[in-house]
């Protein structure tokens, strides 16, 4: 310690920028680690909490997806020996209209057995509806608020509230408003609890629960009970403990997790890169301080426990402060990743407080740590290593590297090798993951020498733009290829994982918009939710026939989407006439014949699946599915996989008749309307809508306002890639603004000698300019090169352990083309400091300058 | 013709410190001068302000009759590259580049050609008798070999003024011997004017003038007829 405070603080002290700088790679790795996690867990949280919250006193749930099912299974559940109360649950998520209120939770429940699950803790004389639940029951129209929406909407007792709902507008009464605890502060407060009955009719349910909550009898184990009716209802009915929605929420959130795991492990790798930088200059700009350590007696190991207990105490201080920069990251993210995930998959929850986990703070304070620790042990043991004797002799130079590494290339070579073996046995994920660590560990470990032969090829063209500078410049590279080689690593890491993160979003972009040119032909989409994604409202499939005869319209197409849980995890269902959609969508078929799958599955011999489902649950042509179904669970083949690009979790395509045969549900939540040739559109949906408009929530959207729409979601679903973009970017440029810094302090007895032999101050100056530019054009080179086998990695990942979605290989030109000026700037601008501070600096001590 | 009048140089610290104090003098050209003095007696400041490394606080410096006050950076430069050699006591070579480099380095900044540069560099390592050791790295090479070098570098422009700090401090006396042979050598070739900061009192005594500083003050001028 005493070496600490003596040796090392007065060197942090004088090179207070260049320590925040190092410090910086590993700040920003850890909050980017933090800051997703943090999201992800607070939107986890936010979930849980709510079905906690709602959930009272239920002990085991029975669900059948989102599918619901018929009203007799009460009647079997409540039947059971060991349940003691069992009552059915509605639950929808709808728009309230209302400026900033976002979504209400709405609760459907049956009041007279619901009380002894919930606690309904009301405010004032509302309480005698919940006295007599009858009078509840008896008025349809009634809806207990949360104090919290209460107060914020200004709904208070008796007041009216219109709700859209599949009956037309409705009215409804506020008769109960809850006191802000428990059960009322869901969702964040924005719960409403009406009627079980009521909610089938407001959002077309038909005669369905979603739910049954139940508690078990005194004394009978829940895991018993939980078996035992699994056992009476069969296996395509799910009957778990609450908490287990939160694992299934949990796989939709997967994708973040993942995504923000490689961004953070590259800006930690980043982090590693200048560290490692920092610490080898230091190492050499203190071999006199460590010649005099050692002439007086240090030992080898003391001065690597010094420059190890230096990188550590940079981790640790770095790690701490990305703490704290990943919690406010969180901050902004849980909101956004929450609203994203309620837009893509209709889920409830608000993510409002964000949760950080001390483990997961914990894990990230250890990543930073070890990061910085494995980016000292070089330098430390360089350090240790120090001859005394020549470093106490003035004027003897070290040279950071007189070459390169002939063994370091031959690593490389031998790494690059095996990563091209693993790409042909890459089915096993291990082989997978080594290849791609190897690969990238190869270019990096390349760097120096590709550094070096790109310079050489640089070096005339440079020199015909600036005979002198452009030279000396192309030369300082050149003969110390090691003092920047980290620096141009780091960056190319940077650019590497910009070029990964672009091309994933390039490729989806293009992908999704092929597809939904494909998929999405019908002239309108007619819904009962504002959005297509959202189902909480549903029609009658009565309404199809209605909407056919309206003139001008040539088909509609009735869809019925539900999300089931398959092994686990929640996939889509669609269900479709699927001879009438197979003659209007061409989707690109993966496996399978075309006619044959699409004629097999409208005879309901099987179904039709999706490539990403296929990829997420290794499943292929010809296998046999097992779906859950109310009715039973049902053993479906796969008669054919096409590429859709429908829901991230992957779809199920089954003819609609074999759906309402096992489902038993007529009700629809989408018509794909095609119009006649010539039909005038907008009179048409202005017809529709005056049709039916007024009778019940209907939304006509059109073929472009869908797709937009679409475009809208995607781009809302890349929102946080272009964040981990700029964070990214971000990186870079704290990379080239630390090379440079590093560089031309260690560099400033040599740039002093330049002066002193006849250099001018812009020959100088433009020496470092060209310097840095040409730092940045190598950090490019070698980045979009490492890009490309980044993106390759990274589309594979996105395949087999990500989305299960192939996407086809697309290199981001663009943004490539975008980085270009972007780096060569930043690169310029970071060079103008250092350049400047060399020209004004005084020679005499520059000369001095040990 | 290097002269110098009532020349004070102050460094700014903690305290104020008069490094050099109202000095004055006149170097006609070719004559080969030594400075001498104890430590902190100003020698160094003296030798980095005729050099235009570092500018005096008040006074006047002029070489070949032009004033260097008044004059920016950039013209400072031009009169140092066009007029001075420097000799380094701690060599002052670029660690990274050969010797053939670092001695090409003025002329690759006057904009010469690669090929002008080589030719001249060669010739210069020859004239120091480093002609074989073209590509070693400064490094390669032993003290005496290293300051060569650093001539060679300072001679590359034939340069009509040569300032040495202390060429032999860092070497052994029979190395020191050749250095300062050369330098003679170069002196008598060349007609170049020559001045030497030394603590050594027998190369400081084989100069035609020595000049004595202490406390920044010039204490004594010794002129001899001849060089011993």
């Amino acid at each position: 310690m005493m070496l600490l405070r003596l040796i090392t603080w007065p060197y942090v002290r004088k090179h207070l920028l260049r320590t925040l700088l190092t410090t910086a790679g590993i700040v920003l790795g850890v909050a980017v680690f933090v800051g997703m996690h943090t999201a992800n867990q607070s939107v986890l949280h936010a979930f849980n909490r709510t079905v906690y919250q709602i959930a009272g006193a239920t002990q085991l749930q029975v669900t059948a997806g989102e599918a619901g099912f018929p009203e007799e299974i009460l009647e079997k559940v409540q039947a059971h020996p060991g349940v003691a109360v069992a009552v059915p649950v509605i639950e929808a998520a709808v728009q309230t209209g209302i400026e900033g209120q976002g979504n209400l939770l709405i609760l459907g429940v049956d009041m007279t057995g619901d009380r002894s699950l919930r606690d309904y803790d009301l405010e004032n004389a509302g309480d005698t509806i919940i006295e007599d639940p009858l009078v509840f029951l008896a008025q349809p129209d009634s809806l207990i608020v949360s104090e919290q929406f209460s107060r914020r909407t200004g709904l208070a007792l008796n007041r009216k509230l219109t709700m859209r709902t599949m009956q037309g507008p409705r009215q409804f009464t506020i008769r109960g408003v809850m006191k802000s605890a428990g059960m009322a502060s869901a969702f964040g407060g924005n719960l409403a609890i009406m009627d079980v009955y009521a909610a089938q009719l407001v959002f077309g349910r038909g005669r369905k629960f979603d739910r049954i909550d139940l508690t078990v009898r005194a004394g009978a184990s829940v895991d018993g009970v939980r078996r035992g009716l699994q056992r009476a209802l069969g296996e395509g009915l799910q009957v778990d403990p609450p908490g287990s929605r939160g694992k299934q929420f949990e796989a939709m959130l997967q994708i973040y997790s993942m995504s923000g795991n490689v961004t953070s492990i590259f800006a930690l790798f980043i982090g590693l890169f200048l560290i490692y930088n920092t610490f080898s200059i230091a190492v050499t700009q203190r071999r006199s301080e460590i010649g005099i350590l050692r002439a007086l007696g240090a030992t080898r190991g003391q001065i690597k426990r010094l420059f190890l207990l230096e990188s550590g105490i940079t981790g640790l201080l770095g790690s701490l402060a990305g703490l704290a920069l990943g919690v406010i990251i969180a901050r902004g993210m849980a909101a956004y990743i929450g609203g994203l995930i309620g837009n893509v998959y209709g889920v409830a929850q608000r993510a409002e407080e964000v949760a950080a986990d001390p483990r997961l703070l914990a894990s990230a304070l250890g990543l930073g740590l070890l990061t910085s620790l494995i980016a000292g042990w070089l330098p430390a043991r360089n350090a240790a290593q120090v001859d005394p004797v020549r470093a106490l002799q003035k004027g003897r130079v070290q040279v950071i590297s007189a070459g390169e590494n002939r063994a370091r290339r031959l690593t490389a070579a031998v790494m690059l090798a095996l990563a091209v073996v693993c790409v042909f046995y890459g089915h096993q994920q291990a082989v997978f993951y080594t290849g791609y660590l190897l690969s990238i560990l190869a270019v990096l470990l390349m760097t120096p020498a590709l550094g070096n032969w790109l310079t050489q090829a640089l070096r005339p063209a440079l020199k015909r733009i600036r005979p002198v500078e452009g030279a000396l410049a192309a030369d300082s590279l050149l003969q110390a290829p090691r003092r920047t080689s980290g620096a141009v690593a780091a960056l190319a890491l940077s650019i590497a994982l910009v070029i990964g993160l672009g091309g994933i979003a390039r490729s989806s972009f293009e992908s999704i918009t092929t597809w939904a040119e494909t998929a999405l032909n019908p002239d309108f989409f007619i819904t009962g939710s504002e959005s297509i994604t959202q189902r909480s409202f549903c029609f009658s499939d009565t309404l199809g026939p209605e909407i056919a005869a309206v003139p001008g319209v040539e088909e509609v197409q009735a869809v019925r989407t539900v999300r089931i849980i398959h092994q686990g995890t929640p996939v889509m269902l669609v269900a479709t006439d699927v001879e009438r959609l197979a003659r209007r969508v061409r989707l690109k078929v993966i496996e399978g014949r075309r006619q044959e799958m699409y004629a097999g599955a409208a005879r309901g011999e099987g179904v039709v699946i999706s490539d990403n489902f296929a990829l997420i649950h290794r499943v292929h042509l010809g296998d046999v599915l097992r779906v859950p179904s109310p009715g039973g669970m049902l053993s479906l083949r796969v008669l054919g996989v096409v590429q859709d690009y429908s829901d991230t979790q992957g779809t199920i395509l089954l003819d609609r008749r074999l759906f309402l045969r096992h489902w038993r549900d007529d009700t629809i939540n989408a018509f794909r309307v095609y119009l006649r040739p010539g039909a005038a559109r907008d009179a048409v949906r202005q017809d529709l809508l005056n049709r039916f408009g007024g009778q019940m929530r209907f939304y006509v959207l059109t073929n472009q306002e869908l797709k937009d729409y679409i475009r809208k979601l995607t781009e809302q679903w890349f929102g946080l890639t272009y964040v981990q973009i700029a964070v990214a970017v971000l990186v870079a440029i704290l990379g080239i603004v630390n090379a440079l810094t590093v560089s031309i302090s260690d560099r400033r007895r040599e740039l002093g000698v330049l002066r002193a032999v006849g250099g001018l101050r812009n020959q100088i100056r433009h020496t470092i300019w060209i310097e840095a530019l040409t730092i940045g054009v190598l950090g490019l080179t070698i980045g979009f090169a490492l890009g490309a086998v980044h993106l390759y990695y990274i589309l594979e990942v996105a395949k087999r352990d990500l989305s299960g979605t192939r996407l086809d290989y697309r290199y981001p030109f663009q943004i490539a083309a975008t980085l270009l000026p972007v780096v060569l700037g930043a690169a310029l601008i970071s060079a103008i400091g250092p350049a400047e501070s060399a020209v004004r600096g005084s020679l005499v001590e520059a000369l001095e300058y040990e | 013709m290097i002269q110098l009048s009532h020349v004070v140089k102050e460094f700014d610290g903690k305290r104020k410190v008069r490094a050099l104090d109202g000095v004055s003098l006149r170097i006609a050209k070719g004559e080969m001068v030594s400075l001498v003095g104890p430590s902190g007696s100003g020698k160094s400041t003296l030798l980095n302000l005729i050099g235009t490394l570092d500018k005096p606080t008040s006074g006047e410096i002029s070489i070949d009759g032009a004033t260097l006050s008044g004059l920016a950076d950039d013209d400072l430069t031009r009169v140092r590259r066009d007029k001075i050699g420097f000799i380094f006591q701690f060599f002052n070579l670029l660690p990274s580049l050969s010797c053939m480099e670092n001695v090409s380095m003025p002329l690759h900044l006057r904009g010469w050609s690669r090929r002008q540069t080589r030719e001249r560099a060669r010739e210069l390592l020859d004239l120091v008798g480093l002609g074989q050791r073209l590509d070693h790295l400064p490094d390669e090479l032993s003290g005496g070999e290293r300051q060569r070098v650093a001539i060679a570098r300072a001679l590359s422009v034939y340069p009509p003024i040569i300032l040495a700090d202390e060429p032999t401090g860092n070497l052994d006396t029979a190395t020191g011997a050749d250095i300062l042979d050369l330098v003679r050598d170069l002196h008598q070739r060349l007609n170049a004017t020559i001045l030497m900061v030394t603590h050594d009192r027998a190369i400081a005594e084989s100069c035609h003038r020595t000049i004595t500083l202490r406390d920044g003050r010039i204490v004594g001028d010794l002129s001899r007829n001849a060089a011993s």
